[in-house]
């Protein structure tokens, strides 16, 4: 399944970079997020748990950044499995600054499921996956355009993440 | 003496069924069911990937999870040389994978603990780390010279499984090549699931102390499996006992071995335990043996005014990974040849090509005597074709064509004797049945004002029976089948049979077959079946081959134990054997009616008055070898309505007429009928199984995978004519699978006729209100 999408964001680009290459920041974003081992600045292990429809699975992801081009360019790629499923995926954004205090990120992303999760949820399998990698975007969007003291309210992610998980 | 006032009900009568008071109360006995002290439950760990490389399995978590007590993989049954196992069409399927894994749901691992739950619960814990590898799903793409290998195994490296072919291409070709008109078609064949009510599972329990293993297995075969267990374990045979007990539906998808049934029993052995293993539903639909998945191109040669003239096939099977089918050995694409139908043909040449793919094993035969629904599927669209093409009528088209009923027994191009047949009786009776005349009529009036409205033709030739030892065996073991039958002393009999039930209602069938030829009532008969310390050997139940093998030889030793009773009969009348006639379920003396005796005094008189000539005791087994096998046949007519809004097929009538030969029990072959016609009726409109590009089965649950149920099925309008074969001991055919083979070319007959006027020629099935919808809407006859 192929995905993507663009977005503005009212932040200037280097705090957008920083964001996205802050592992602890991008993960809280990830539908279902739960736990997270960091195994490296450019790989780290994050658990998801993820449903679609009644089936529910716990994803412990294998992710790696590469091809990372300071200061627009990141890509990554993930692996992870769960009981009778599994994910890949590849994903890669651009930033682009559109003046001091906005930045448009376009991004592409391409998620295989295969197994149980796959087959018995065919049927909603696209939709949900593309609402959740949407989703994930649009959370540092969110985040990113969120009031400074990070007391912000979780809310932005919390809808998401109980749908998801 | 009491057998003259309880009535025999033997041959014909609608006896209702013995097995039923214990299935309607709850009383059935499934391997579910069964429970053991000390017993272990075994749950699966399932690959998600169609195809990978395994880099590591690391099971600490799930080891130490408490009730856990051991874990299976791969690795550990190839140190005992049993990570590979032979299937029963002489290939070889992995048990579980040492390296690599072949389609979505294969067996991975397996987690033996105390309770179900534990065991479910341990399988999340184990880690399996994959290497994808890129699946080959399209069996076109697969055999391609750079298709990645589905296979790596094997000498050859190829995809491709095998070819076979029959009849005679020359003498095809030639035709074709000076015939007045050709019809072409391809039509595919969607692999679809046996969903039996109950799933596969098994109870295996190892006895240290006598060295014996029993397995309580949901198997169509336990005999045959019991010598497969024994070559591939090296336990002598005498100590491996299968029992297939009460079975929830087999209709052919519990014939193949599955891994779970080898994996449980080497859990047995190693801890000691029996243990159980039951499939869940989604494990069922995506893991075990498929059917059908036939993609074929037909062509057919007439003349300008509808005779049929010469028939060529060329077809591509997907077998998935494994070819673990359980068709002959001579027959790997089953009797697809029987292709030609129900019509005289001067030629033919039919070709298939078994091709892998990352798919579960395919090629089981679901309810269909070994692919005959994917040649009847064919031939009974290709004279649809013809006649829509030549502007003729269906059924004036099959009366032309019919082989007729003083040309049996009828050699057909591909090699097959049919032993009788009378189609246009058949057809006739169908079409007056049915009001064929005024449904024509009807439909007219009702194109007119734009209804949509068709009507459909299946005039099939079934082939079953298999079958005579001189052609078909299964690994090398022939095909014949048995029955034990001891008679008591007090008239009550014990018939210990080779085939075994899954819902046929053999304990009342082959009880009448008895009753019939010892003149005993049927109540007082018990039938047994299904484990292979009590059973005489056989090869099973699928294929309709019950009555045609197993139900000769309960007639046959019948009469072995009728002919030593008239020698007992003979001495109680006083008589020379010869002055004594079997008549009226009696021995008598000719011209002397007074002076008879029945068996159950027989009975008595064998255990204590028989004459210093005659061995005490009354029984006989029969180990029947058909000399042919038997040609069921069938007219079914199907009228179908179209709701242009929603492109919903509606079947509005149906009638069968099914002829079986003789008949045992109307009530039972009845049963049969309407269940097939609703198993017939699901993968016309309803069944397909698809994958996605990555391998992944699409249909996982009942919510995707969509069977009919008492809302879907329409009244079946059943009716018989009967020929009986002429080389069955009591003239009986067959009939389980008639109305699964013969009923989903006549539903979409149906509905290509209903859109023949807009210039369709052609849908394959399943005909689903989506695909219907599309035509509409591209003919321009949708209603919003």
């Amino acid at each position: 399944m192929h995905f993507s999408g663009s977005q503005q964001i009212k932040a200037p680009a280097a705090k957008v970079w920083q964001f996205v290459l802050d592992p602890n920041k991008v993960a809280e974003c990830a539908p279902g997020f739960k736990t997270m081992d960091i195994l490296g600045p450019d790989r780290f292990k994050p658990t998801l748990a993820v449903g679609i429809g009644a089936v529910k699975a716990t994803f412990t992801l294998d992710v790696h950044l590469e091809d990372v081009h300071e200061p627009d360019h990141a890509a990554m790629r993930a692996r992870g499995s769960a009981a009778g499923s599994a994910v890949d995926m590849k994903a890669a954004m651009d930033l682009k600054a559109l003046s001091e205090s906005e930045t448009q990120m376009d991004w592409t992303a391409d998620v295989n499921v295969s197994g149980t999760l796959a087959s018995v949820g065919a049927r909603l399998m696209e939709g949900t996956a593309q609402r959740l990698t949407a989703r994930f975007f649009d959370c540092f969007r969110q985040k990113l355009e969120a009031p400074e003291p990070s007391a912000a309210p979780a809310t932005p992610v919390a809808p998401e993440a109980s749908e998801a998980s | 003496m009491t057998t003259e006032t309880t009535p025999i009900r033997g041959m014909g009568h609608s006896v209702k069924r013995k097995e039923d008071p214990r299935f309607l109360r709850g009383k059935g006995r499934y391997v579910d069911d069964i429970k053991l002290p000390g017993m272990l439950y075994m749950d699966i760990v399932r690959s998600p990937y169609a195809h990978a490389n395994i880099t590591r399995i690391d099971a600490s978590k799930a080891l130490a999870l408490p009730g856990v007590l051991a874990v299976i993989t791969g690795k550990d049954l190839d140190e005992a040389g049993l990570a590979w196992m032979p299937t029963l069409m002489g290939d070889k399927q992995m048990v579980l994978p040492v390296d690599r894994v072949v389609y979505q749901a294969q067996e991975v691992a397996a987690v033996i603990a105390t309770e179900r739950y534990i065991a479910a619960d341990a399988i999340t814990l184990i880690e399996v780390e994959y290497e994808p590898l890129p699946p080959v799903m399209d069996p076109f793409k697969a055999l391609e010279a750079d298709s990645p290998l589905v296979r790596p195994d094997r000498e050859q490296k190829t995809n491709h499984i095998w070819h076979w072919e029959a009849g005679d291409a020359a003498q095809t070709d030639a035709i074709f090549q000076q015939a007045e008109v050709v019809v072409k078609q391809d039509l595919y064949i969607p692999r679809i699931h046996v969903s039996s009510i109950e799933t596969c599972g098994c109870v295996a329990s190892f006895d240290s102390v006598e060295g014996k293993l029993t397995v309580y297995m949901t198997t169509q075969a336990p005999h045959a499996i019991r010598t497969v267990f024994s070559l591939v374990t090296g336990i002598a045979e005498h100590k491996i006992r299968i029992v297939s007990p009460d079975i929830g539906g087999g209709f052919g998808g519990k014939v193949p071995v599955y891994p779970g049934y080898v994996i449980a029993s080497v859990a047995s052995l190693k801890t000691g335990h029996p243990v159980k293993w039951i499939e869940d539903r989604s494990e069922n639909l995506q893991a075990d043996s498929f059917a059908r998945d036939y993609h074929i191109s037909a062509e057919l040669a007439a003349t300008k005014d509808g005779a049929m003239q010469a028939l060529r096939v060329k077809t591509l099977a997907d077998h998935g990974a494994f070819d673990a089918a359980a068709n002959p050995s001579k027959f790997p694409a089953g009797l697809f040849s029987v292709i030609t139908g129900s019509y005289t043909l001067k030629a033919a040449h039919v070709e298939v090509d078994g091709v892998y793919t990352n798919k579960p094993s395919g090629g089981v035969a679901y309810r269909c005597s070994f692919r005959v629904t994917e040649a009847v599927h064919t031939i009974e669209r290709m004279v649809d074709t013809l006649a829509q093409q030549l502007g003729l009528d269906p059924a004036d088209v099959r009366m032309k064509n019919f082989i007729q009923p003083e040309a049996f027994p009828y050699t057909s191009p591909t090699g097959w004797e049919y032993d009788s047949g009378n189609y246009p009786a058949a057809l006739r009776k169908a079409m007056e049945k049915i009001d064929y005349a005024g449904l024509r009529q009807e439909q007219a009036e009702k194109r007119a004002r734009g209804e949509l409205m068709g009507i459909g033709i299946s005039t099939f030739t079934e082939i079953v029976g298999a079958g005579p030892s001189h052609t078909f065996d299964i690994l090398g073991i022939k095909m014949f089948d048995s029955c034990e039958i001891r008679v008591h002393p007090t008239g009550s009999v014990i018939a210990r049979i080779g085939v075994q039930s899954q819902g046929q209602g053999h304990e009342t069938t082959f009880a009448q077959i008895v009753a019939e030829e010892l003149g005993l009532p049927v109540e007082n008969i018990t039938v047994e079946h299904g484990d292979t310390d009590t059973a005489p050997y056989g090869l099973g139940t699928y294929a309709s081959r019950s009555t045609p093998t197993a139900g000769a030889a309960t007639a046959v030793a019948a009469r072995k134990i009728r002919e030593k009773a008239r020698k007992i009969a003979a001495h109680l009348l006083e008589a020379n054997v010869d002055d004594l006639e079997w008549q009226d379920y009696k021995f008598q003396v000719k011209g002397s009616p007074g002076r008879s005796v029945g068996m159950k005094e027989i009975a008595f008189a064998a255990y204590t008055n028989f004459p210093s000539d005659v061995e005490a005791g009354l029984e006989a087994v029969d180990y029947y070898d058909p000399p042919n096998l038997t040609f069921p046949f069938g007219a079914y007519i199907c009228v179908v309505d179209i709701d242009r809004g929603t492109g919903q097929v509606k079947i509005r009538r149906f009638v069968a007429v099914d002829d079986c030969g003789n008949i045992i029990n109307p009530m039972i072959v009845d049963g049969q009928i309407h269940g097939g016609l609703t198993m017939g009726m699901a993968p016309a409109l309803m069944e397909a199984i698809t994958y996605d590009e990555n391998g992944n089965m699409q249909q996982g649950t009942f919510m995707e995978y969509l069977l009919p149920t008492a809302m879907e099925t329409p009244v079946w309008e059943t009716d018989k004519t009967i020929t009986p074969s002429p080389h069955h001991p009591f003239g009986a055919k067959g009939v389980g699978e008639s109305a699964t083979v013969g009923a989903p070319p006549a539903i979409a007959n149906a509905v290509v006729d209903a859109l023949s006027h807009l210039g369709v020629t052609h849908i394959d099935i399943p005909i689903t209100p989506w695909k219907v919808y599309a035509i509409l809407e591209a003919h321009g006859v949708a209603e919003l």
